[in-house]
């Protein structure tokens, strides 16, 4: 699949002549062609043969897997699982990470500033088990919230508030708002904020300035942020299989799935290439996004 | 400025102020909530905490199993950092100064890993791993740490590298210094900050790194948090707190030292 970046036709320079010290991106390169153009390919590959090649010599090539996926309805539903819990989770971190992001942006004290920051990037440090867990001692029924909600009155029992896509996506906006976050406060804080000023000097109340001035300035910061949470989102794994129970399936669980219980690396690879196929036109939507309004040197 | 300026007080500002609160408390309550567990005596996660105890990090330390995998974890770690320092630095060094044809291209490409499913990379991994019979050794492990771990150190070098003033390196050439003098005694010191950032978020990616290693990994050998994803399958107890809080630690020291090191802003920019 890396392949189809490498056959993109590159934008020509005028050629200046490479320096020598071009040799130094040889490693980076080669790391990248054995670590990860070619388990790719190999992924492709699986998906078009018959059985395991290294198992069995009498392997052919086939289009059985991704027959199988088009003709089970449960896989397609995994699919559309899959794009509707990283659609949710998206636009929920959206609405949490924008005003934070502003906050940020705007905040004039260093000292505030560098502990909103810290606030932000280290729970993105923690490991995903770990934040899970946290969810998972929040959420069940004998967690942090039932306990207080049954102890305080307000509910006869424990409310379900996970094993399920609820909990899913809470957990999973926690994980990824931080990445929303540092998107927008980086395209939120390039933005003049006399703009704004001038506006309200000209009558605008401060929420007609926010929405005609910084909301549509923000806009490429919206959409990074966006295609980013999404990418990552849709390829979780840890999360909705733990905060999900039996109530959610989506495609990276699947994938594990056949690896894991089925050892059927064919359906895996067609699996994996399809749930790439997602991910690589968001990577190309946002690449395209941040290298049109934000210039070349910030890209991913 | 005159705004801010202005102290009275204003129910937008006092509304939006509380808005930003509760989503940092949502950010930061979770964290702090695996704490409580870790010092509750009581067998499984119950609310509220009964007391005050440290058997569930005595039950973390003397477990083989936690050990062995925290130890193996933390070897990975070790060796991604070194190699994706070296393969990174270089590779900024090479994107900025080597006028590489497409080197905005490359630098896309180097950073996909980034936002390509890391389940899939692990997948991936798995499959060529298994196609050329190199089974599932611990450098395999290492490499694919290594591959989601380059984008960060060249994220943080090519960071220092884009705030670089040539003219620093030009005197010292014009002053007699060899460009291996210039290099080792002008550019060295100067993108090192970057470096160290990017080698300490290599480490920190490794160590949490889960969906490459879940393919990756041996049974019996398993990395800290493929353990305690198994254990949490079946049981949740004060041990997988005590366990998340060595993670949590790491993370907070990491976000202090870098912010000391070169300013968590650097990290925002990009």
């Amino acid at each position: 699949m890396a392949e189809a970046v490498a056959t993109t036709p590159l934008p020509r320079p005028r050629h200046v002549g490479m320096s020598p010290i071009a040799w130094l991106a040889a490693p980076a390169l080669l790391l990248f062609v054995i670590f990860f153009v070619l388990p790719f390919g190999t992924m492709a590959l699986f998906s078009f043969l018959s059985g395991n090649p290294v198992a069995n010599p009498n392997v052919t090539f086939t289009l059985r897997h991704y027959e199988r996926f088009l003709s089970d309805s449960l896989y397609f539903e995994s699919l559309v699982a899959t794009l509707r819990i990283g659609f949710v989770t998206t636009l929920v971190s959206l609405l949490i990470g924008y005003p934070l992001a502003h906050w940020m942006a705007r905040m004039h004290s260093r000292v505030g500033h560098a502990m909103l920051l810290m606030a932000v990037i280290a729970p993105m440090l923690t490991g995903i088990v770990v934040r899970t867990f946290a969810w998972m001692t929040l959420l069940q029924d004998s967690g942090v919230i039932n306990t207080t909600l049954v102890s305080l009155g307000w509910t006869d029992g424990p409310v379900r508030l996970m094993y399920n896509e609820f909990g899913t996506v809470v957990a999973l906006v926690h994980i990824y708002v931080p990445y929303m976050v540092l998107t927008l406060t980086g395209v939120i804080g390039r933005i003049d904020e006399r703009l704004e000023q001038a506006a309200r000097n000209l009558g605008a109340n401060r929420f007609r300035a926010f929405i005609e001035v910084t909301l549509p300035l923000s806009l490429p910061g919206i959409l990074a942020g966006s295609l980013l949470v999404f990418a990552l989102s849709i390829s979780a794994y840890v999360t909705p299989f733990l905060m999900g129970g039996t109530d959610v399936l989506t495609l990276p669980m699947l994938i594990y799935q056949q690896v894991g219980s089925s050892f059927n690396l064919g359906f895996a690879g067609a699996l994996g290439v399809i749930l790439l196929a997602v991910s690589l036109l968001v990577v190309f939507a946002y690449n395209h996004v941040l290298g049109r309004f934000a210039g070349g040197e910030k890209m991913a | 400025m005159s705004a801010s300026a202005r102290r009275r007080p204003d129910p937008v500002r006092i509304a939006y102020l509380a808005v930003n609160g509760a989503i940092v408390f949502f950010l930061i309550a979770p964290i702090l909530i695996v704490g409580v567990f870790a010092v509750n005596p009581t067998p499984y996660i119950s609310f509220p905490p009964t007391g005050f105890s440290l058997r569930w990090f005595e039950k973390f330390f003397t477990s083989p199993d936690f050990m062995n995998s925290l130890w193996l974890s933390l070897r990975v770690a070790v060796a991604v950092l070194v190699l994706s320092v070296l393969i990174g630095a270089m590779c900024a060094l090479a994107l900025v100064r080597g006028n590489l044809p497409g080197s905005r291209f490359l630098t896309a490409f180097f950073m996909s890993p980034l936002m390509l499913p890391a389940i899939l990379t692990g997948l991936a991994l798995f499959q060529l791993y298994l196609l050329s019979g190199v089974g599932r050794p611990v450098w395999g492990l290492v490499m694919g740490h290594t591959l989601v771990a380059v984008p960060y150190v060249l994220r943080t070098t090519l960071a220092v590298l884009h705030n670089f003033d040539r003219r620093v390196e030009e005197a010292a050439a014009i002053l007699g210094a060899s460009p291996i003098r210039v290099f080792f005694e002008v550019t060295l010191p100067l993108i090192r900050p970057g470096v160290i950032a990017g080698g300490i978020f290599a480490f920190i990616v490794s160590f949490d790194q889960f969906p490459i290693s879940l393919f990756l990994v041996l049974p019996n050998s398993e990395t800290l948090p493929v353990v305690l994803f198994n254990y949490m399958k079946f049981d949740l107890d004060g041990a997988i707190a005590a366990a998340s809080m060595v993670s949590i630690v790491m993370a907070l020291s990491v976000v202090i030292i870098l912010e000391k090191l070169i300013g968590l802003k650097a990290y925002v920019k990009l």
